[in-house]
């Protein structure tokens, strides 16, 4: 379509606006962690300077448990998307293949429970996880994130299970496969890129999430995001560059990995929230 | 279609029994709870709806009820504006799509703690790019420590910068899904362009805008962590929302009870929302897909 000049600059204004928004800041805290202390506070903000590594070298000798709290984050993320996507991949072939009203009623069960708030159950599991010694573990951190996402998973793998023929599924049946053989040689296979969907969410929230690890760790389980809120609190006079060189080591990553998976990342948004 | 029989119920089994044991029954626990007492290390003790009448008397449990409304309703309706005019500029075409694209994304990838690191540092009065960009064009500090609507003001605009993506992906999918044909056989029909958004965009992004935006409601009113980091509901408790409230209730004042209380009435409010949500997913065909 043909446009007016004033339309076009609008455009780019907004288009401008949008990245000053939205990646800008987070381009600045990565650049700036690069950047001689003194070099962080000037204003405007310079985009020529001679880098450095001081601030990483801080961060690993000031806080030596840093390396280890982003350790454990990424055990947990890894473990929680390897449990997440396990039981989506059973519960979404059910849901694809198999009809019924009581299947109905659990799927229902399944989009419903998963919208109430996650801090309400904070409180019960808090004794409970004590008792099962659970508290400040790998293991109460995972099968917390993937519970959270597990409705979602599901819901993710059933649509993408959907569009695998279930001619598929018939012809290897009369050859002679069990069921479980099936969802290992067509169905896993198969349906890899709707796992790819589902684990984006899982991940980015395990990596990223502050509320349970917060309130769940204390030491052995700590995870990155914990410590960086730390870092924030207990300096006098905040060591900005320090903190920009944990907070990069922490974005980057996870930045670069939803780059890479953008259209599963669309893909599972949509298909997740607007379509159930 | 094939019997459902023992063999499903045991593949359905790892991810019902996830969500039953760590979120569906925790919660029915919680509503025992919120009618006993209870503190570190003492058994609960039925006190009827004691608790209910504590926090129904309780000025900050209003207070920090009214402030959870209040900036919910800020993020989710400033999302929708931000997100439906960035939609629009995209669904025309831009530019390097894909980058673009991934640089709007980008704060879905950022964590609440580094978010909070990032605006912190933009808006420090002393050292702040922004900030200082601001006074420079003549607008006031934000002092979110001391001023309870800076606080607030501060946390809804790093909710919607987190947030943002998300809402910005439903409304721009929505738009791209609407035919193309239907906008061609207006242009031949001598549609103005205000006319096309009105009479084709806008009934065919309706339907997921509204399902996007009741979605938004219940997850902007889980909003924890930026309150947390960013003011801790100080000053004295100005700036508190619900899980703030139910947080310091539970672990600070160790009033298990009126925790578990706050809880409910969390539970009750997402509970509303959720169902006019679940409504509309069963209006867009989800009892004929499951």
């Amino acid at each position: 379509m043909r446009e007016s000049a004033p339309g076009i600059a609008l455009r780019a204004a907004v288009i401008a606006l949008v990245l000053a928004w939205s990646a800008a800041p987070v381009f600045l805290v990565v650049l700036s962690s690069f950047k001689p202390t003194p070099e962080i506070f000037v204003y405007p903000p310079a985009l020529v300077f001679a880098p450095t590594l001081e601030h990483y070298r801080t961060l690993f000798e000031k806080w030596p448990d840093f390396i280890w709290t982003l350790r454990n984050s990424a055990v947990i993320a890894l473990s929680a998307t390897l449990l997440m996507v396990f039981s989506s991949v059973l519960a979404g072939y059910v849901y694809s293949r198999y009809r019924g009203t009581a299947l109905a009623g659990s799927a229902f069960f399944m989009v419903a429970i998963r919208l109430l708030p996650p801090i309400v159950i904070t409180l019960p599991l808090y004794p409970v996880a004590d008792f099962l010694k659970l508290s400040d573990s790998y293991t109460l951190l995972i099968v917390l994130y993937a519970t959270f996402f597990v409705s979602l998973g599901s819901m993710i793998l059933k649509t993408f299970i959907d569009g695998i023929p279930d001619e598929l599924d018939q012809a290897a049946t009369i050859d002679g496969a069990t069921e479980l053989q099936v969802l290992w040689r067509i169905i896993v296979p198969l349906s890899a890129p709707g796992m790819v969907a589902a684990s984006v969410f899982v991940f980015v929230y395990a990596w990223n999430e502050y509320l349970f690890a917060f309130i769940f760790t204390t030491t052995r389980a700590k995870t990155a995001p914990v410590v960086i809120s730390e870092m924030m609190g207990s300096l006098t006079g905040v060591d900005w560059g320090l903190l920009f060189a944990a907070a990069s080591v922490q974005l980057v990553p996870v930045v670069l990995f939803v780059v890479l998976v953008q259209k599963y990342l669309i893909a599972g948004l949509t298909s997740g929230s607007v379509k159930g | 279609m094939r019997k459902f029989g023992l063999s499903q119920f045991a593949m359905l089994a790892p991810a019902q029994g996830m969500l039953l044991l760590v979120i569906a029954l925790p919660s029915l626990y919680v509503f025992w709870l919120s009618f006993t007492e209870s503190s570190y290390g003492t058994s609960p003790v039925f006190v009827g709806w004691e608790n209910y009448a504590a926090i129904w008397n309780d000025r900050y449990f209003w207070r920090a009820l009214v402030n959870t409304l209040v900036v919910i309703n800020i993020i989710v309706y400033g999302e929708l504006v931000l997100a439906f005019v960035i939609a629009l500029v995209f669904v025309k075409g831009v530019p390097f799509r894909r980058v673009l694209l991934a640089m709007v994304l980008t704060p879905y990838a950022i964590s609440e703690v580094v978010a909070i690191v990032i605006w912190k540092f933009m808006l420090d009065p002393n050292v702040g790019s922004l900030a200082k960009a601001m006074l420079a064009v003549g607008l006031p500090e934000i002092s979110w420590a001391t001023n309870p609507v800076h606080g607030l003001g501060l946390v809804s605009v790093i909710s919607i910068w987190l947030h943002l993506p998300f809402t910005f992906i439903i409304i721009y999918s929505a738009m791209l899904a609407v035919p193309k044909e239907l906008y061609e056989s207006a242009i031949v029909d001598g549609a103005t362009r205000w006319q096309s958004f009105r009479f084709i965009t806008l009934p065919g992004i309706l339907p997921a805008v509204f399902v996007a935006l009741i979605f938004r409601y219940i997850f902007a009113f889980r909003l924890f962590s930026e309150v947390w980091l960013l003011t801790a509901g100080g000053p004295a408790r100005t700036t508190e929302v619900l899980s703030i409230y139910l947080y310091k209730q539970s672990f600070t004042y160790a009033s298990f009870g009126k925790g578990a209380a706050t809880g409910w009435v969390m539970v009750l409010v997402s509970g509303v929302f959720a169902a006019i949500y679940l409504r509309l997913l069963y209006r867009r065909g989800f009892q004929r897909d499951a």
